[in-house]
């Protein structure tokens, strides 16, 4: 009888767990899955490096599997051929159940096809299940993308922490060879390229042919987008930004045609690098050329010339020409009212989506939640003490050279290959006494400085709720392969020639789709907020 | 007596065999060609299911048959492109690029193959032909590497030595980054990469004419260059045809990598050709597929026009052709 009893009482206990997991297959039993979850991630890699068998993949699987019971496996795409290996996972339906990249038109276009789920009714129903996800992001992130018409969310927008965006660098060693003060307007700047160039042969002695006093690269627009910025007016409009600015280079606002213009005086006095338009993207000569000693000056991203270590500008430089050698950031572009404006990045990064091929839904926001927590991100961005950091007196993470053959190197700033969520350091009540120490073997100093300058004066473009821009998602990367073209043209044409190449560039560039975004954009715009737009 | 048989049961025979005599004897060779048959159904033949996808809207995600037609009947992305300035420079630069690399680089092979013809030393024929082939094997990427390292602007090894000669820093000779000097350049790696490799197929034909004939020509009086006109070159000429023919075949067919790698920013307006307007339109972030289907398909239908075309002509002329 005792038998018979423990019998049933067993089957029973079997049978109510057996209902209870059905139940619950898709929820979860305090806080996790009660089977194992299987999804797949995407990441980036970049160079010979092998992120999935990194110490940083390892802890984010680990930490899925127990936390949640989530399996992660990483689908690795090349960072620069990103938006190719997008188009060909999703085509073949094989996207990883977490994807991302940097052009939201693209994402548009992909959940117009219905390849791209919408997240609105589950960001709703699973909320609670995502916290981190939530203080990182907030809600202005999360529901950046919303079509207030339709009411749809096809991607959760990235947090970036630090919008520091671009600085001008210029070699100090020069200028103190020269007797200069640090140029503190386009004047001055221009008469530092000017005595660079007539003083090659004492800085460059033998090499004084390679002297290049200002360099930059065919992404004209980004490359002298601070030069930029300081022709646009400063009481230009948010609106206006946001009617002009489908893409980030700012060439189509008032007074962009001036910087260009100065552009190609510099060009044709024998200023500019000759050769910026002959090399594509990726290609390693200008950077080589910055790195062998030859450039006085060049416009970049904030910390570009601290980034990769050893590999760094600033490294390569010391051991070329010598420990004095050094590029500081500068900021000598003053606008019409006198300020050195800088258009700084919003709150907004990488574009996070979910494929239609996602059956994943909960575990791919847990992944989202799991990497956005402030332990998780801790870890991603220092790694382990000793190895990738050590600790300061004050707490600050001072991170340490890492050989690239190491597992433990980070091929990314900050590795925001593995943050997915979040670009820029985010090291809590770290950040900022840490910020400084995050480039060894750089001097803390330099990258002070170079913060500082690049958030003097810094504007946030402001941002406007609109249903989606049906023009921008036809053009692709067309569109700016076009403004780059027109733009190299106009900065070598000769100067006689300038406004003929730059006009006709300009034109044909907006008759192909530019003109057609901005209509739309204004006419969007004007619906919500009644803005008119200001033609100029 | 089972001939006899066979003969009378099925009517079937193929080369003086049964079928199953003949199928038992080289049935073995026909198993060998099935590899190459289902490599084409497999990669050749099916995908072209998918051309389909020009006349429906534009969708990557579900099969083109589950997506709903393209508007005005289906032709909604060929009017568009015609409409598209970006796509009628590409298609001017195509025909432009590939007219040029016809009048230049097709005789060029031929001449080479003369001269080397009239080689008498055997071995240094050898040497020669070896080293004239060898740019053929170097990928696009690689020779796009070398011209900018000897013909850029500034750090070119050309333009350094030019600088230096007439000693004027600003002297230099846009190879390029002017548009003419660009296409100049570009026909010129065209010729220097394929010419070599051109000569095999003509070297072969000049195998073929009978000695003798340069006997008699020679026996005639004629000359070295008679004789390369009057017997070498009618030696040549079904070769030279069925090349031509082929060649026009390919007026609108454009390389991928020659015009990606040898471009730059500054000569899009004429280096942008159509397989560089379709990867950028397509999945080089434009998402545009169904155009750029649409596009491909006008470009082999124009090409197979142009094929026969030109091999009707050539029927008139009195040659043989290749269909």
């Amino acid at each position: 009888m005792k038998r018979i009893l423990a019998l049933i009482l067993t089957l029973a206990l079997i049978a109510s767990l057996g209902l209870v997991s059905a139940f619950a297959a898709d929820e979860l039993v305090d806080g996790k899955f009660a089977e194992t979850r299987h999804i797949t991630v995407r990441l980036f890699q970049r160079g010979d490096n092998v992120p999935e068998t990194s110490p940083f993949a390892d802890f984010i699987r680990k930490g899925m599997l127990e936390k949640y019971n989530v399996e992660v496996e990483f689908a690795v795409s090349g960072r620069w051929s990103e938006t190719e290996d997008l188009a060909t996972v999703l085509a073949s339906g094989q996207a990883p159940d977490v994807i991302y990249t940097y052009a939201y038109p693209t994402i548009l276009n992909y959940a117009d096809m219905g390849g791209i789920i919408d997240l609105a009714p589950y960001i709703e129903q699973y909320k609670d299940l995502l916290p981190n996800l939530f203080t990182l992001l907030g809600e202005e992130n999360v529901y950046w993308d919303k079509d207030p018409e339709t009411g749809n969310l096809w991607a959760l927008e990235t947090r970036l922490v630090n919008n520091a965006r671009i600085n001008t660098f210029m070699r100090k060693d020069w200028l103190d060879k020269l007797g200069l003060a640090v140029p503190t307007t386009k004047a001055e700047f221009e008469a530092c390229l000017v005595a660079f160039r007539d003083n090659a042969e004492l800085l460059l002695g033998a090499d004084a042919d390679r002297m290049v006093p200002y360099s930059t690269s065919y992404d004209i627009g980004w490359r002298n987008n601070n030069l930029t910025v300081s022709f646009i007016p400063d009481a230009i409009s948010d609106e206006e930004l946001y009617i002009h600015g489908f893409d980030d280079r700012q060439q189509t606002e008032p007074g962009a045609k001036e910087a260009i213009r100065l552009l190609n005086k510099w060009y044709n006095d024998g200023l500019v690098w000759k050769d910026f338009a002959l090399y594509g993207s990726g290609d390693t000569t200008e950077d080589d050329n910055i790195k062998a000693g030859f450039v006085g000056a060049f416009q970049h991203n904030w910390d570009y010339p601290f980034r990769n270590g050893e590999d760094s500008i600033d490294a390569n430089l010391k051991r070329n020409v010598g420990p004095d050698a050094a590029y500081v950031a500068v900021d000598p572009f003053e606008n019409d009212a006198g300020a050195h404006r800088k258009f700084l990045g919003s709150t907004v990064d990488r574009k996070v989506c979910f494929p239609s091929t996602n059956d994943e839904i909960l575990a791919s926001l847990l992944y989202l939640d799991f990497i956005s927590s402030p332990e998780t991100i801790l870890f991603l961005q220092t790694g382990t003490e000793g190895i990738n950091h050590e600790r300061a007196e004050n707490g600050a993470f001072m991170m340490k050279v890492v050989d690239s053959a190491d597992p433990n190197y980070q091929a990314s700033v900050n590795n925001i290959d593995f943050t997915m969520t979040c670009n820029g350091q985010y090291l809590g009540e770290y950040t900022e006494v840490s910020l400084a120490y995050g480039y060894a073997p750089v001097a803390s100093e330099l990258v002070e400085g170079a913060y500082a300058i690049a958030m003097t004066d810094g504007r946030i473009p402001g941002h406007f709720s609109l249903p989606a821009i049906e023009a921008e998602a036809e053009v692709g990367d067309t569109l700016s392969l076009e403004r780059n073209s027109f733009l190299n043209k106009a900065v070598t044409a000769s100067v006689e020639d300038f406004d003929k190449v730059y006009d006709d560039g300009l034109a044909n560039y907006m008759s192909i789709g530019g003109e057609a975004i901005m209509n739309e954009r204004a006419e969007k715009l004007e619906a919500a907020t009644g803005y008119v737009h200001q033609a100029d | 007596m089972t001939d006899v048989k066979a003969t009378a049961g099925k009517a079937k025979k193929i080369g003086g065999f049964s079928f199953s005599t003949y199928m038992r004897r080289y049935g073995t060779l026909y198993l060998l060609l099935l590899l190459p048959i289902i490599f084409f159904i497999v990669f050749r033949y099916t995908p072209m299911a998918y051309i389909l996808m020009a006349f429906k809207k534009n969708n990557i995600i579900k099969p083109p048959w589950q997506v709903a037609w393209a508007k005005n009947g289906g032709f909604e992305w060929f009017i568009k492109a015609f409409r598209d300035k970006q796509f009628i420079r590409a298609l001017r630069n195509t025909i432009t690029l590939n007219l040029l690399d016809l009048v230049c680089g097709f005789p060029a092979p031929i001449i080479m193959a003369l001269l080397l013809n009239e080689l008498a030393f055997k071995r240094f024929k050898k040497v020669t032909q070896t080293i004239l082939y060898l740019p053929h094997f170097l990928s696009w990427i690689i020779i796009s590497g070398l011209a900018l390292r000897l013909l850029a602007d500034n750090d070119g090894l050309i333009n350094i030595l030019y600088k230096r000669n007439t000693g004027n820093p600003d002297a230099v000779i846009p190879f390029l980054s002017k548009e003419n000097w660009w296409i100049g350049s570009y026909i010129a790696f065209g010729i220097w990469k394929e010419a070599g490799w051109g000569t095999i197929i003509y070297l072969a034909a000049l195998t073929g004419i009978s000695p003798e004939l340069y006997e008699a020509a020679a026996v005639d009086g004629a000359g070295r260059f008679r004789r390369m006109w009057h017997v070498t070159l009618p030696g040549l000429r079904p070769t030279i045809i069925t090349l031509l023919i082929m060649r026009l075949g390919y007026i609108l067919g454009s390389e991928f990598d020659r015009p990606m790698a040898m471009g730059n920013t500054l000569v899009t307006n004429v280096s942008t050709v159509i397989s560089v307007y379709v990867y950028q339109k397509g999945i080089n972030g434009g998402g545009q597929f169904s155009l750029t289907t649409a596009v491909g398909l006008f470009q082999s239908v124009v090409g197979i026009l142009f094929l026969f075309g030109a091999n009707s002509l050539a029927k008139r002329f009195g040659e043989r052709g290749i269909v």
